[in-house]
């Protein structure tokens, strides 16, 4: 476990947004969420397109103003006290935010400035966090010019070039081929257990479930689910998928396996694929097959968050609370 | 106000390294001086009859130039508001330690100074190549005009780069605005001899205003009370403009 301090980096609470645009209906893209990121955490604000996430980022960064409800970073508030609030942060938003006319090197020390470095400690932290992104090759190339992977790279870079304790990360990893995705991603590691707190979003699970210690899984503007990555995969009913391979599946063994009532079962010619919700139904299922003829082996793993979070989503929407 | 430092040092950058902003920032307008310059005041002859004065076209023109600068900047800037929202860089630099005033105030510092150098360039290319003798007492006038005047024409292009969401929008709105504003104006002419619907709708144009105030100085033609009340509306304008940027900035980001 990385070592984490009592005083939270980031306390949202009850936060609310609605967009007004004339001529059409209003939008309430946050219906009053609440969050606690602690120091030197990676945060994951995670939810489909549309939910909220670039919202809430922005009400934490200042550009938005919330409807209602506040929000605090190492408890200055950001309506209040917008200015203390940025020079605790920096941030990726989610466009591919580079300046054109400017090349790589440049963008570097412009966003240095802004972040009060000096010119030598901009040298120093450039070539650093170019060696990490792998930017040798595009340095003296103009923003205008980068590919879209390339611009979410530099951004990504500026915000490691600078030492500010708070990090926003919108969809960083957008447009990333995945060798420069992996790359980031440990970055993004490397710079966390230098303790500082980074809150990305993110609507790609994987990514979430890999780098995040908490996270909050949002839809239509509400935290549905919270807690340790660990915690909001299990609180969901327990997930687990018990992979069985034979020889041929036969009908047989499909029919003994459905009476074990199964949460989902899915076969091909030579695997099924049973989830089931605890560990109990796990083992009879392997009891179940275990001495059966034509069985090979077979293979358990807890549920991946997408399945958490599709259980999660699919409940709620049954029961109507959209 | 440490925060208006990076402000200026980005834009020096970004001038320093394209040459494109510095040729449209600083070299337009002394090309347009020295070329109709050249042509009108050859073409015109005798030269220009305004108020019972008799002027050469280079003397005429020199103030229309200086206003074109500072207008010019303006547009040009809102230009880059614009291309810098399009990219997002724009929103970013919103959540830098800076604070908005900082923001705004460094862009308009920036846009008076390169002002100051474009005036300072053209008295300059009037005086030793065009040989118009520009009055010692003109230049506090000038001084104090052009960065009133960069600055209101910067608040009223901001706030369109701050409102227009779409490219083509935008550019068709900027590029009749400054066709317009600078034609339907005493900048390239005299209007009191123009049909009377233009010469309407050039004295309700900002630019004529400030066109005329730099004459007045630069000249000495027309009254020192027209000059003031130009002055004055002009002062007004910005005063509006300012209102309806930071009404506009704050809009940007919704
Ligand atoms: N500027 C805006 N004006 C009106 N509605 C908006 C605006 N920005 C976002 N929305 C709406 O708010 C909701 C949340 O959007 P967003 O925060 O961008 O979600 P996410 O980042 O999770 O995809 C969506 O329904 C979106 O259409
Ligand atoms: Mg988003």
């Amino acid at each position: 476990m990385k070592r984490t301090t009592e005083q939270p980096a980031i306390e949202v609470t009850d936060l609310r947004k609605v967009y007004h645009k004339r001529g059409s209906m209003p939008v309430e893209a946050l219906k009053g969420i609440s969050f606690t990121v602690r120091r030197g955490e990676i945060f994951g604000l995670l939810g489909p397109n549309g939910a909220g996430k670039t919202t809430a980022i922005k009400i934490l960064t200042t550009l938005l103003r919330p409807t209602s409800g506040s929000a605090r970073i190492l408890d200055r508030d950001v309506v209040q006290h917008p200015l203390e609030a940025r020079r605790a942060m920096c941030a990726v938003m989610q466009d591919n935010a580079v300046e054109m006319f400017l090349s790589v090197q440049n963008n570097f020390r412009v966003y240095g400035r802004f972040h009060g470095m000096s010119g030598a400690d901009i040298s120093r932290q450039s070539s650093r966090v170019t060696e990490i992104f792998g930017l040798q090759d595009v340095l003296n190339m103009k923003g205008s010019e980068l590919s879209g992977g390339q611009k979410r790279r530099v951004q990504v870079a500026k915000t490691f070039l600078v030492d500010k304790p708070v990090v926003f990360l919108d969809e960083a990893t957008t447009g990333m081929d995945s060798f420069n995705k992996r790359e980031t991603l440990e970055a993004i590691k490397h710079e966390a257990s230098r303790g500082r707190t980074i809150v990305l979003t993110t609507h790609i699970l994987e990514e979430a479930e890999e780098l995040c210690d908490s996270l909050a899984i949002v839809n239509h503007g509400r935290i549905i689910a919270s807690g340790s990555t660990q915690e909001v995969k299990s609180s969901s009913l327990r997930l687990i998928t018990v992979t069985l391979t034979f020889n041929r599946v036969t009908s047989g063994v499909l029919r003994k396996l459905e009476r074990l009532k199964p949460h989902k079962i899915a076969h091909t010619e030579d695997t099924i694929d049973v989830q089931v919700r605890s560990e109990s139904v796990a083992m009879d299922v392997l009891n179940s097959v275990r001495s059966m003829r034509g069985f090979r082996h077979f293979e358990v793993a807890a549920a991946s968050l997408e399945d958490v979070f599709m259980d999660i989503v699919d409940r709620q929407e049954r029961a109507g609370d959209t | 106000m440490k925060g208006l430092f990076p402000v200026l040092y980005r834009d020096y950058v970004m001038r320093t390294t394209s040459p494109l902003w510095l040729f449209f920032d600083l070299v337009v307008p002394v090309m347009y001086l020295l070329m109709f310059g050249v042509g009108f005041n050859s073409a015109l002859g005798l030269g220009i009859e305004l108020e019972g004065r008799s002027l050469s076209y280079n003397e005429f023109f020199l103030a229309g130039v200086i206003s074109m600068a500072c207008f010019g900047l303006a547009m040009n800037q809102s230009y880059g508001f614009f291309v810098d929202r399009d990219s997002g860089i724009f929103y970013e630099t919103l959540t830098y330690p800076i604070t908005r005033g900082e923001f705004l105030l460094g862009k308009i510092i920036f846009q008076c100074i390169l002002a100051v150098i474009q005036t300072a360039l053209s008295l300059a290319a009037a005086a030793w190549i065009l040989g118009v003798n520009i009055p010692s007492s003109s230049l506090v006038y000038l001084g104090v005009g052009i960065l009133i005047v960069t600055s209101g024409w910067f608040f009223t292009f901001a706030s369109l780069a701050f409102l227009m969401r779409r490219t083509d929008t935008f550019n068709t709105v900027i590029n009749v605005a400054y066709f317009v504003l600078m034609f339907v104006s005493s900048m390239f002419y005299p209007i009191d001899r123009l049909p009377s619907a233009f010469r309407v709708l050039s004295y309700a144009n900002p630019v004529t205003w400030h066109t005329d105030v730099f004459r007045w100085a630069l000249t000495g033609v027309g009254s020192t009370e027209s000059a003031l009340v130009q002055a004055a509306a002009f002062f007004i304008f910005s005063l509006i403009a300012f209102r309806v940027a930071l009404w506009a900035l704050s809009r940007a980001v919704e």
